[in-house]
């Protein structure tokens, strides 16, 4: 296929490489890879791929720096990968401008269902953006400004709604606390994490079957939340 | 301080002595040349020698001896005839004289170096007691700078001087100083090294401008210094020891944790080698049902694994202080959701019962961290409670702070172990019935510390309880009440 999407992997761990490269040329991807961040810098410049797939852990450079560089000049999805324990380079990659992250060791339905959002987003952000957006028995009409839980409309106040907007807008993505705090309370209050706490869990009261054990306003421990749609 | 020591020599300036020898003398030859008609020449002899005798024991050797020549000259000038000459007419006089210089001579010479005796034991008993007061202030302390600080205190207070500064040149240099404000720019009075075996372990330095430091000082301050410098070497060596005694501890925990944790990575390594050899050679036709439970075998272990690297590093972390919360303000029951929704396949041989009330106040805590403390204490009933009984997980505000319960009907704890389970590889139960590190415990024990609060646990009537406590005040503050907006779109 000559236009298959074509991803760019960024790691130093040829056997990481080697297994990311064989299962992502099995599902009919396009596949480089660099094990050195200067060299995939060059390589997404000289080959602009659809994808990029980067490890934080690189010897030569700072994973976060290789996103902050690629943020200067292209929108190209980034899917970041991290060893546990490492929230705070994580959170810093995302709020830079990557799009979503993997914790090493990771499984490779996982690593596919990403891949599949970021493409999709980065398609919907170039065309047009889908008005409504549906996820089990719910219903969010962006443009109306609706909820619905079944055929039953949920009332929400205009923080709620603004705060599910944006989580809907981006749903199958992960979003950083700062990042929702800046979109929906503004940047002023972008430190703000008990608000989101406590708008999350209320919004999840009046959305979900069962709000302890939530379908889809997933948290994302340390990092932030992800909608999930049935997409 | 009485009033005789106050007026004593040692306290009064030369000078002042000698005035109030003459003051003294000159107020009796007034009083005696009152009484002269009445008094017979050899009592008024006798009278002058008791201001003689006074002054030589207050004042000293000195004002004593040139009082007796001057009461000699008054003496003879006021009271033998005849009057106001030196001259002297008749022998008895001469004999009164002469008796009353030699008897004033010695009797100044005798109080004197009595009273200096007396002096010398004095000071040399203040040296000795100061001495004794620093070895004392030395015993038993461990940390070199609290001595330091000491030394400098006592060379300040028994110097009487302005300023006391103590330079430490040991394994680590330090400074300090006595009272504490910014050095001196001018050099100091006198310099003591701190001198040991091993050779000079500093330096006292002293600004005292007056009076002069005498060398009877000097010899206290260097006895001083080597006390100081025999205090410093033992806390030293102490610290060196102590130092030795957790290296050894360490490295035999070290060995323990090795042969612990090789045999708990070997299990699943074995599994998965095991699994995927078969799958790759052609023991395994490709419908065979033993295929997908070999790949969930390698999938499982593979996470076991994962889970066992994981909690080594949580507590190599713990040990080395790296363990920081990355606190914020956070609804406990999120953290228990995401818990259990991911703990959902694990739990599926065991009743949960869930005890959190809503109205919890937000809890400022690292909620990767707190969800950890969960995922331990829950996975520790499950793994030894008995299949079908129940796990309760309750949660209650107590006054600033918050208590958690993790409670199962598994087996009771000896009391003598309930503080033992939380300690590095300590098991109950034979390594061989339960799987793991032996460190979920103890990951707990080091979160929940560096949050501030308590974790400890107890035996119930039917089984086994974990308890922990959060505080709630967070640098000072209480958790925040938000105002919640209600208008409806």
């Amino acid at each position: 296929m000559s236009n298959a999407p074509h991803i760019l992997v960024i790691d130093d761990e040829q056997q990481i490489l080697r297994a990311i490269r064989t299962i992502l040329t099995e599902k009919q991807f396009k596949v480089t890879t660099a094990s050195r961040g200067e060299e995939g810098l060059t390589l997404a410049a000289a080959n602009e791929p659809d994808l990029i797939i980067l490890d934080l852990g690189l010897p030569d450079m700072d994973g976060v720096e290789v996103c902050t560089r690629l943020r200067e000049w292209t929108q190209i999805p980034i899917i970041i990968l991290s060893v546990r324990d490492s929230e705070r380079d994580k959170v810093a990659a995302l709020d830079q401008g990557a799009d979503d992250y993997l914790t090493k060791p990771f499984g490779i339905e996982e690593l596919l269902a990403r891949v599949r959002v970021a493409l999709r987003h980065s398609a919907r952000t170039q065309g047009t953006q889908s008005k409504v957006v549906k996820a089990g028995t719910l219903t969010i009409d962006l443009a109306w400004h609706i909820v619905k839980r079944g055929e039953q409309e949920v009332k929400l106040t205009g923080t709620e709604y603004k705060l599910l907007a944006y989580l809907a807008a981006n749903h199958g993505r992960v979003l950083t606390h700062q990042s929702i705090l800046t979109n929906v309370w503004g940047a002023a209050d972008a430190d703000h994490t008990e608000y989101l706490r406590v708008y999350m869990r209320q919004l999840r009261k009046k959305l979900e079957a069962d709000p302890e054990r939530p379908q889809y306003i997933l948290t994302e421990p340390g990092v932030g939340y992800r909608f999930i749609t049935d997409e | 301080m009485n009033f005789a020591t106050m007026w004593s020599f040692s306290f009064l300036p030369r000078f002042w002595r000698y005035l109030l020898a003459f003051l003294i003398i000159a107020v009796v030859t007034v009083i005696l040349f009152a009484l002269r008609e009445v008094l017979d020449t050899a009592l008024i002899a006798l009278l002058y020698l008791i201001p003689l005798g006074i002054i030589t024991a207050y004042w000293g050797l000195g004002p004593g001896l040139t009082s007796a020549l001057i009461t000699f000259l008054t003496f003879n000038y006021f009271f033998i005839q005849p009057y106001y000459t030196l001259t002297v007419h008749r022998p008895a006089d001469i004999v009164i004289l002469v008796v009353f210089l030699i008897v004033a001579i010695v009797i100044s010479q005798l109080v004197g170096r009595a009273q200096a005796g007396l002096a010398a034991a004095t000071a040399r008993e203040r040296e000795a007691t100061q001495l004794y007061e620093l070895s004392t202030a030395f015993a038993g302390l461990p940390n070199d700078n609290e001595i330091a600080q000491i030394l400098a205190k006592q060379v300040h207070a028994v110097a009487d001087g302005e300023y006391v500064e103590l330079n430490v040149t040991g394994t680590q240099s330090f400074s300090v100083r006595f009272p504490e404000m910014d050095a001196q720019t001018r050099p100091p009075e006198l310099i003591v090294p701190i001198a040991a075996a091993r050779g000079v372990l500093g330096e006292i330095r002293l600004w005292r401008t007056a009076p002069a430091i005498s060398s009877r000082e000097r010899r206290l301050f260097q006895t001083f210094a080597s006390q100081g410098a025999l205090a410093l070497e033992r806390a030293w060596l102490a610290q060196a020891e102590s130092r030795a005694r957790v290296l050894e501890e360490s490295d035999r925990l070290k060995t323990a944790i090795l042969s612990s944790v090789s045999h708990e990575l070997r299990t699943p390594l074995s599994t998965i080698k095991a699994a995927a050899s078969s799958l790759r050679g052609r023991e395994v036709g490709w419908d065979s049902p033993a295929r997908v439970e070999l790949i969930a075998a390698i999938d499982d272990e593979a996470d076991h694994l994962n889970m066992l690297v994981g909690n080594l590093l949580d507590m190599s972390r713990i040990e080395s202080g790296a363990l920081k919360p990355k606190r914020e303000w956070n609804i406990l029951p999120e953290i228990l959701g995401s818990v259990l929704g991911r703990m959902k396949h694990l739990s599926v041989e065991h009743k949960l019962e869930i005890d959190v009330p809503e109205s919890l106040p937000l809890v400022p805590v690292d909620y990767v961290q707190i969800e950890q403390v969960f995922t331990n204490l829950v996975s520790n009933s499950l793994k030894y409670a008995p299949a079908d009984t129940v796990v309760c997980i309750g949660a209650q505000l107590e006054d600033e702070w918050i208590h958690v319960q993790v409670s199962n009907q598994g087996p009771q704890v000896p009391p003598e172990d309930l503080e033992r389970i939380f300690d590095k590889f300590y098991r109950i139960t034979a390594a061989d019935r339960v799987t793991g590190t032996g460190l979920g415990l103890s990951i707990c024990k080091g979160i929940i510390e560096a949050h501030g609060g308590r974790i400890w646990a107890e035996n119930l009537p039917d089984g086994l309880a974990f308890n922990f406590t959060l505080p709630l005040i967070w640098n000072g503050v209480t958790p925040p009440q938000l105002p919640m907006d209600t208008e409806s779109e």
